[in-house]
């Protein structure tokens, strides 16, 4: 990485530091601590709500799942504005008529303390483990392509974070993850028109999103319904509503950023502007995503991204199988740039069975490259025992520190990295004040200063945020990173959502059959992850049914007799 | 009830047209997305 690079990324994140610790440096009362004191206007809150939900991964992990499945992920934040609209309605005005500082309050004053407890509960449990990975996540890619010491990398992300949350809570994580936003979506912008610049003279937009096409990954809406199959468009629609419910609804790490809104109006303005943005920027990511992957139709990507991987098989006895895959990976992409620039030239010309014929060699020659992929992964496999077998992680960065100009690299390193600091900051602050309201404060001690109060939120920060990384330091790799983060949540939000919907629209059920259906729901949804191969967003759905006919059918047997 | 339920939202005169623009935006860009799929597949 050049001088240039290194600037650009340490002036980046030391400014955003500097700038929320010094705006921030008075924060004194729990009110301005945990809740922003009210000041937030609507577009603060809604960069603040997608700073919070597009971590690292997003940016890392997003492009290569487009490099290598297509566009259709997309479709897995369409209920995204459904339940922005529904929070708006529904949950805003209750949390502001009841001024609470998190989510759970509300569940004790419509149910009772156990209920309010095990849905804290459940959040400490799935929030603390999961800020682990997106601390660990983008740590270990880092490390893997620029060569960064792991260690020092999740020390680094771990305490800065840690550092301007615990010094201005709230207010701090607000007033940096504005700024993070305009350098994540600046850089992705930066980025998109960056690589169809690079690609041949003679291959613009047009022809990019032809041979895209052609490939397969223009696969944005796929209308089939498949419960098995991840990403369609009604596992989207469903899944993906009650799960952006769940998430923006009831987990602490964003009902915290719409809390400290100067109004109702102001919060539902920044809700619904996520509601707005939120499919579009997630487009951008992807189709980033699709050129570097076109890019690669016409410039020799390598056999496998993963450097690290890749070098520990030339390091042992199968260097020599490992040389010639390499060897026939460059003949096999020599063949498919042929017909690739056919497929331009044919798309310009406008010649449809010059078209059809091209694809065809494309497709040919994508099958033989498949055929050596597999053979290349074996090899990795057996010479990288227990670790992720996925590559598409290291695809984006891959390319970033390869093929773009100076100063773009040390943009989109800060882009990765102020991703990872703005998720982390809210998932601590979140932690946080959920454990000082809803445990400390409630249950152990009731009737302590404001002050008093504000330290403790400082220390738990503190604490959660060596718990996390703690975690980052010794978590195990997992098959895709952005999916083990959202099969984590899946397995717990629909659980907590239930509870909410609960609470919000049957008003006949009480807390006790609340409570024991919340916990029958949490097992089965543990077997059905263990022992069914329902695609995760579902979970979402079921346990959010479950828990509310379960409640309906334990609430007549848990009655106390008159 | 506080004042921020009273407010308009800017440019409208109600929320529920405010929540039908997000919802109108959101199916403009199933429609382009599907439309963008039809055309490469």
């Amino acid at each position: 990485m050049s001088g240039l690079d290194w600037g650009v990324l340490i002036g980046t994140i030391a400014f955003i530091v500097l700038y929320g610790v010094w705006k921030t440096r008075k924060t004194q009362q729990m009110s301005a601590y945990l809740r922003a004191d009210n000041t937030e206007r609507w577009w603060m809150m809604g960069l603040s709500i997608m700073a919070t939900q597009a971590s690292a991964i997003t940016f890392l992990s997003t492009p290569g799942q487009a490099f290598d499945d297509g566009m259709r992920f997309i479709q897995f934040y369409f209920g995204l504005p459904l339940a922005m609209v529904v929070l708006s309605i529904t949950a805003i005005p209750i949390y502001y008529r009841l001024k609470v500082f998190t989510a759970y309050e509300y569940l004790e004053s419509r149910f009772d303390l156990k209920t309010r407890s095990l849905a804290a509960l459940l959040f400490l449990l799935q929030r603390g483990l999961s800020t682990g990975i997106t601390i660990y996540a983008p740590a270990i890619i880092l490390t893997a392509i620029l060569g960064w010491n792991l260690t020092a990398t999740i020390l680094f992300i771990g305490v800065v974070v840690t550092f301007y949350t615990v010094v201005g809570g709230t207010k701090a994580v607000s007033q940096t993850q504005r700024l993070q936003m305009a350098v994540m979506l600046g850089g992705m912008l930066a980025a998109a028109i960056v690589v169809v610049r690079l690609l041949p003279a003679n291959v613009g937009f047009p022809e990019a999103m032809a041979v895209a096409g052609t490939s397969g990954k223009l696969n944005l809406v796929d209308l089939s319904f498949d419960p098995n199959d991840r990403y369609n468009l009604w596992s989207g629609l469903i899944g993906g509503f009650f799960l952006a419910l769940s998430y923006f609804g009831t987990d602490q790490s964003q009902v915290g950023r719409y809390l400290g809104g100067e109004t109702i109006a102001q919060s539902r303005l920044g809700l619904l502007m996520n509601g707005l943005v939120k499919v579009p920027m997630q487009f951008l990511i992807l189709l980033v995503g699709v050129l570097v992957f076109v890019f690669y139709q016409f410039y020799a990507p390598p056999l496998y991204f993963n450097q690290q991987q890749a070098s520990n098989v030339l390091a042992s006895e199968a260097a020599p199988a490992w040389r010639d895959l390499e060897i026939s990976s460059q003949q096999i992409f020599q063949e498919k740039k042929a017909a690739t620039l056919a497929l331009v030239e044919a798309y310009q010309t406008e010649n449809k069975p010059g078209e059809e014929q091209a694809a065809h060699r494309m497709q040919q020659a994508e099958a033989k490259r498949k055929e050596i992929r597999q053979e290349a992964q074996l090899l990795v496999k057996t010479y990288n025992q227990g670790t992720d077998l996925k590559d598409t992680d290291y695809v984006f960065l891959t390319f970033v520190t390869q093929q773009l100009p100076r100063g773009l690299v040390g943009l989109l390193l800060a882009v990765v990295l102020c991703a990872a600091m703005g998720s982390t900051a809210s998932a601590f602050n979140s932690l946080a004040s959920t454990t000082v309201v809803d445990v400390y404060k409630r249950s152990l001690r009731p009737n302590a200063s404001d002050g008093h109060y504000v330290r403790a939120s400082r220390w738990f920060t503190v604490g959660w945020g060596a718990v996390s990384i703690f975690f980052a330091l010794f978590a195990s790799q997992l098959e895709n990173l952005i999916q083990a983060v959202n099969i984590l949540g899946s397995l717990f939000y629909g659980t907590i959502l239930g509870i909410f919907i609960a609470a919000f629209y049957f008003k006949r059920l009480r807390g006790n059959a609340v409570f024991w259906a919340a916990v029958l729901t949490q097992i089965i949804i543990f077997l059905l992850y263990q022992y069914t191969s329902i695609a995760y967003l579902w979970y979402n759905l079921i346990g959010t049914i479950l828990v509310v006919s379960l409640g309906f059918l334990l609430q007549p047997l848990l009655r106390k007799p008159a | 009830m506080t004042k921020g339920d009273i407010d308009p939202p800017p440019f409208f005169k109600s929320w529920t047209s405010m929540y039908w623009l997000v919802l109108g935006v959101l199916a403009g860009f199933i429609l382009l997305f599907y439309l963008i799929t039809r055309a490469y597949t």
